[in-house]
């Protein structure tokens, strides 16, 4: 019975994804148009390093990070922000505060449809593109049962630092600068852009010790180690795992904080 | 309707931007923060191009400095479509909710005036940022100055962004003819990304494809070479004025193409 009422929420957002045939198609066309453009530019940057490996990652490393970077990317993508942010504004959020869930477990099952489609329709087949043309240069192992783990523990601290910035909009009512600030700081200090391995020393270093770094570095580098030495194993998912729950601590604190200042322009 | 000359569209144009100035400073937090995202946006980016290339003496003939001429190219040209055309991404909106209707009953040109509506405060930042770079590039490379040059890379940036403005223009009018048009804006939106890298890095399909399907070299890379390296200017590069106004007027009657067919919603 408890769980019903979250499969139903994930069953709506499943029908409403299935909607949008052709923004998924064009969707597909800017994977594939930025997916050939990274190609290129780092096919060119091994070219001109002369050696084949550059930072301890070879070209094939390279392409696979990245575009399962971006995969992972629409699949975590949740744009929480503008929800909240939207919401907010528009007042609706009244409603979704009488609903009889919690807001914040209420936001995450409404997604969890498009967590399902995206799977599908993104996540598994670049997965299997990129083996298939890599000529199973992924690992597939033991490494695929930690890179689940560690997928679904990034899913988390992402959800977490969205809801936080998204209660940051309860004061600010600014959406679109929030957002970008947000999204612009994960993507560069994830190592989504670009692989951790690239960064200088001292960058590289400091971004180990912020959260950031669990949600994309983490699970691909995992994926990416076909024999790994079960203490990198240990770490990376017990670092994952201790951002996870600071996370969740904070983004629920700094709600429940933040509710009280809320003002609801009519809605 | 009867012709009305460029002073008097002016003149409009100084009216409406200082209302809309003055609607944007009564929600100054937003301003503020929507300024600061801008700024990090475009540090990002810097900082990403940085880690990028500081490894590398050069990239498929292209040194560093002239890489970086590109970038600030690149971004000089894309500030007036986020400047002077930031309203069609609100297109869609007005759309569907039915108040682009009320566009449709003035007696000026009701392409001009829907985009003046809007000026976008934070492109300017993108810009300081842009000629920042490109005349720290310049510097480095050693081009030297004479007023044609100067002459010549207003004309060529000038031009180079309405490929860009076109781009967005055509992107925002499909949502005339389909619905969640967003995900094609966004798509167009993402090509300014795309702009900041050497053609030649590309096999010759896609090179072909990024030259006359999606002109995404002309916005920096053709139009950057008269300058940047006076002794080997392909032919498309003289013609990227040409085809920068070309372009634009050819957006600009796909999106009064689709207002003049806008019936309302009704209400």
């Amino acid at each position: 019975m408890r769980t019903k009422k979250y499969l139903t929420l994930t069953r709506a957002g499943i029908l409403e994804a299935l909607q949008f045939r052709l923004s998924f198609l064009v969707m597909v066309i800017g994977n594939l148009l930025y997916l050939i453009v990274v190609y290129y530019l780092w096919k060119a940057i091994y070219a001109s390093a002369g050696t084949e490996v550059v930072n301890g990652m070879t070209f094939t490393d390279t392409l696979i990070y990245l575009v399962l970077a971006t995969a992972l990317f629409n699949f975590m993508e949740m744009y929480t922000v503008w929800e909240i942010g939207r919401n907010i504004q528009s007042g609706k959020i009244v409603l979704d505060l009488l609903k009889p869930m919690d807001y914040r477990k209420y936001l995450f099952w409404s997604y969890s449809g498009s967590f399902v489609t995206q799977f599908f329709l993104t996540f598994l087949p670049t997965f299997i593109a990129v083996s298939v043309v890599t000529h199973g240069a992924v690992p597939l192992r033991m490494n695929l049962l930690y890179f689940v783990i560690s997928v679904v523990m990034a899913v988390s601290i992402n959800y977490s630092i969205d809801f936080i910035v998204g209660t940051i909009c309860l004061y600010t009512e600014s959406i679109w600068g929030i957002n970008i600030m947000k999204q612009v700081i994960v993507l560069l200090l994830s190592g989504a852009t670009i692989p951790l391995a690239f960064f200088p020393e001292t960058l590289k270093t400091v971004m180990y010790y912020l959260p950031f770094q669990s949600i994309y570095n983490a699970p691909l580098s995992i994926l990416l180690n076909g024999n790994p030495q079960p203490r990198t194993v240990l770490v990376t998912l017990g670092t994952q795992f201790a951002w996870c729950i600071a996370m969740f601590v904070l983004s629920k604190l700094f709600w429940k904080v933040s509710l009280r200042q809320i003002t609801v322009n009519g809605g | 309707m009867k012709r009305k000359g460029f002073r008097f569209y002016f003149k409009i144009y100084c009216k409406i931007l200082a209302q809309d100035l003055k609607s944007k400073m009564s929600y100054r937090a937003d301003f503020i923060i929507s300024t600061i995202g801008m700024i990090f946006t475009n540090i990002s980016g810097f900082v990403s191009f940085w880690i990028l290339f500081r490894n590398f003496p050069q990239i498929k003939g292209w040194d560093y400095y002239e890489m970086l001429f590109l970038y600030g190219f690149s971004l000089i040209s894309i500030t007036p479509v986020q400047c002077f055309f930031d309203n069609n991404w609100s297109l869609r909106q007005y759309v569907y909710s039915g108040d682009f209707i009320k566009y449709c009953f003035r007696p000026i040109n009701l392409f001009f005036y829907y985009q003046s509506e809007v000026f976008d405060v934070k492109g300017l930042g993108q810009l300081a940022f842009g000629i920042g770079t490109l005349v720290y590039a310049w510097i480095k490379i050693g081009l030297g100055f004479t007023p044609l040059m100067l002459l010549k890379i207003t004309v060529f940036l000038l031009t180079a962004s309405l490929i860009m403005i076109a781009l967005q223009n055509a992107a925002a009018a499909t949502c005339f003819w389909i619905q969640n048009s967003f995900y094609v804006l966004d798509l167009a939106y993402r090509f300014r990304d795309y702009a900041k890298y050497p053609i030649t890095i590309f096999s010759p399909v896609f090179r072909f494809v990024f030259t006359f399907v999606m002109p995404i070299a002309f916005i920096a890379y053709y139009p950057s070479l008269v300058v940047l390296r006076p002794d080997t200017v392909p032919v498309l590069s003289w013609l990227s004025p040409l085809i920068g106004i070309a372009f634009f007027y050819v957006s600009y009657r796909i999106w009064m193409f689709g207002a003049m067919k806008y019936s309302g919603t009704g209400s």
